[in-house]
């Protein structure tokens, strides 16, 4: 399956970024990373290009937050995205807060998966997961 | 006039540059003290100079940092520039430099040096009679090394590879390879006024698992660039990497070769320094354990033989330093210095054969690229993966290499990519490392790797 991934906003921190593109390989996934500091068009028209059927935005430095908040808007001005399973994971919030009050919130932005400081691992886990869930329906 | 000279003139007719007098500048470098030149300080130097890291919006707070330092004992000090001026936005540094000033709030990580302009900073270089290196980050430094130079600050960091793989996403690189040739130019003519001003590269690049052979053929080329453009005091850079014999060997490596490098291009009469920074990773939020991790970088440092020590402090962690935790490590750091004595001395034949035989290799790779000059051979290898620095953000890099770290914790390339590692070299570091993991597990050791003192 294929994933476009990145880190959103003006963050630059790159660490995890790799990691993930590591990981989604090693899981046998056909990865397009968009690298750090990746604007929220950039998901999609990637997402339109390679005809994804996943997008995995991660974030460190919280500015999720404010992204998170133009994504349907924005989804909805694409077409042919409505089956694409969206994905959001890393630290998504700015200063601190609890997993049970940010993961309603990302739900309602428009995200099927929401890992709020989950390990890497668990939360490819659950990607994983959720995708033989569906293919059962 | 020459055509640098009048791409001088355009860069220093700026809106943001209060009449730049060039004759006064000349007469200036030219009647300079020599304490200010790093280049004569190494020439005449009987202990490591320890330099430690700073920059504050004012000039009040940078005069008030300074005389801390020199009250702590410091031999080099730093002017780290803020990151508005680093990537050419003069008007909003001004603004976040008023409003610093007004509130007494700091706006700006750094000095904008643009903006103070150099007869103010001049002032307080001279004042304190002490090399300052200048720190910054920039790809377009052409406006930034002239105010520098300007202002007495004889040392300048950084270079068209250090200064963009680590930093940027997409700075062109084409570009930053010609800035920078503009920045090694204008330092080769102002050496000849006085004693040579001293470029620096910047070693630690990523500071995340960055393996030796890498860091070295960049600090070699950076050194090739600056040379061959009639530099003559180069310092050559890399940052404590977790194992102790590694370091020691990569200072032997790098020693050697950079000497070697640079009589093969007929620039031997440069004088080539070695500079080692305190860990550069991720540091421990206790601050007590902050201070011997940079203890210890201090006695590695040592050991390596290291010409200068670039220094962290307890607050690393946390954010940017206060004055006080600032000259704390200088003060801390030369009291190491002075009684480390009778240091062993220790060498790993086997290890030094390896790594030599690898930088070779990949220079090997990059002179045989058939582009007609160096910077464009450096660019094309860059671009053809030849040279992969890990975690670098920058999308030229090609991040095929994979790198985790052994038992002994040395840093190992599991994974070559497209870079030239002789295949002798590539077994031998295969071999240190447990690779019968799946990529899982591998992954949750780079993890574990990268935050190895924490």
């Amino acid at each position: 399956m294929k994933v476009v991934t990145g880190v959103v906003g003006n963050d630059i921190h790159v660490v995890a970024n790799r990691l993930i593109d590591l990981s989604l390989r090693a899981r046998g996934f056909e990865v397009f990373n968009l690298g750090v500091n990746t604007y929220l068009e950039e998901f999609f028209d990637a997402a339109v290009e390679t005809g994804a059927e996943i997008l995995l935005i991660s974030s460190l430095n919280g500015e999720a937050e404010g992204w998170g908040r133009e994504v349907k808007l924005l989804k909805a001005k694409y077409k042919d995205l409505d089956n694409l399973i969206m994905m959001i994971g890393g630290n998504l919030v700015v200063g601190s807060g609890s997993a049970e009050d940010i993961v309603p919130k990302y739900k309602n932005y428009g995200f099927d998966l929401v890992c709020h400081q989950v390990d890497l691992n668990t939360g490819l886990d659950s990607l994983e997961e959720f995708i033989q869930q569906r293919n059962k329906k | 006039m020459s055509l640098l000279q009048e791409e001088r003139e355009i860069i220093l007719n700026n809106e943001f540059v209060d009449t730049f007098d060039f004759a006064e500048v000349t007469e200036f470098v030219k009647n300079a003290s020599k304490d200010l030149f790093i280049s004569h300080r190494f020439k005449n130097k009987d202990k490591m100079l320890v330099q430690p890291r700073g920059g504050f919006p004012t000039y009040k707070k940078q005069f008030a940092l300074n005389e801390f330092f020199v009250e702590a004992n410091v031999d080099v000090l730093p002017l780290t520039i803020d990151s508005n001026t680093r990537l050419n936005d003069y008007a909003t540094a001004r603004k976040m430099l008023r409003l610093s000033e007004e509130n007494d709030v700091d706006m700006l990580n750094g000095y904008p040096l643009v903006n103070h302009g150099y007869r103010t900073t001049r002032k307080m270089v001279t004042h304190f009679n002490k090399p300052v290196s200048l720190r910054h980050g920039t790809p377009d430094a052409r406006l930034l090394i002239e105010t520098a130079i300007a202002s007495g600050i004889f040392e300048i960091e950084g270079g068209p590879i250090t200064y963009l793989l680590p930093y940027s996403k997409n700075f062109p690189l084409d570009k930053a390879f010609l800035y920078w040739k503009y920045v090694e130019r204008v330092c080769a003519n102002y050496s000849e006024l006085n004693e040579p001003i001293n470029r620096e590269s910047f070693g630690p690049l990523t500071a995340t698992l960055v393996p030796p052979a890498i860091t070295i053929v960049i600090q070699l080329l950076e050194m090739l660039l600056s040379l061959e453009e009639g530099v003559k005091s180069f310092s050559v850079s890399f940052a404590q990497n977790g194992s102790m014999i590694q370091d020691i060997v990569t200072g032997a490596v790098i020693k050697k070769l950079a000497k070697s490098y640079a009589e093969q291009i007929g620039c031997g009469d440069a004088a080539i320094h070695l500079v080692y920074h305190q860990w550069m990773g991720a540091f421990p939020s206790n601050r007590d354990y902050a201070e011997q991790l940079i203890n210890m970088s201090t006695v590695i440092a040592a050991m390596v033989g290291a010409d200068k020590i670039i220094t962290k402090t307890r607050e690393e962690a946390v954010g940017i330093p206060t004055k006080e935790a600032n000259a704390k490590t200088v003060a801390n750091t030369q009291y190491t210095l002075g009684i480390l004595n009778g240091l062993p001395k220790v060498v790993d034949e086997e290890e030094e054969e390896i790594l030599t035989l690898e930088v070779e290799a990949i220079m090997e790779a990059v002179f045989n690229d058939p582009a007609d000059t160096l910077w464009r051979k450096v660019f094309n290898s860059i671009k053809n993966g030849i040279i992969d620095v890990p975690f670098s953000p920058h999308i030229i890099n090609h991040n095929e290499m994979i790198t985790i770290r052994d038992a002994k914790k040395n840093i190992r390339i599991i994974k070559r990519g497209n870079v030239p590692i002789p295949d002798r070299c590539y077994e031998y570091e295969k071999s240190q490392c447990d690779l019968t993991k799946d990529t899982t597990s591998i992954v949750n050791d780079i993890v574990r790797d990268i935050g190895i003192m924490q």
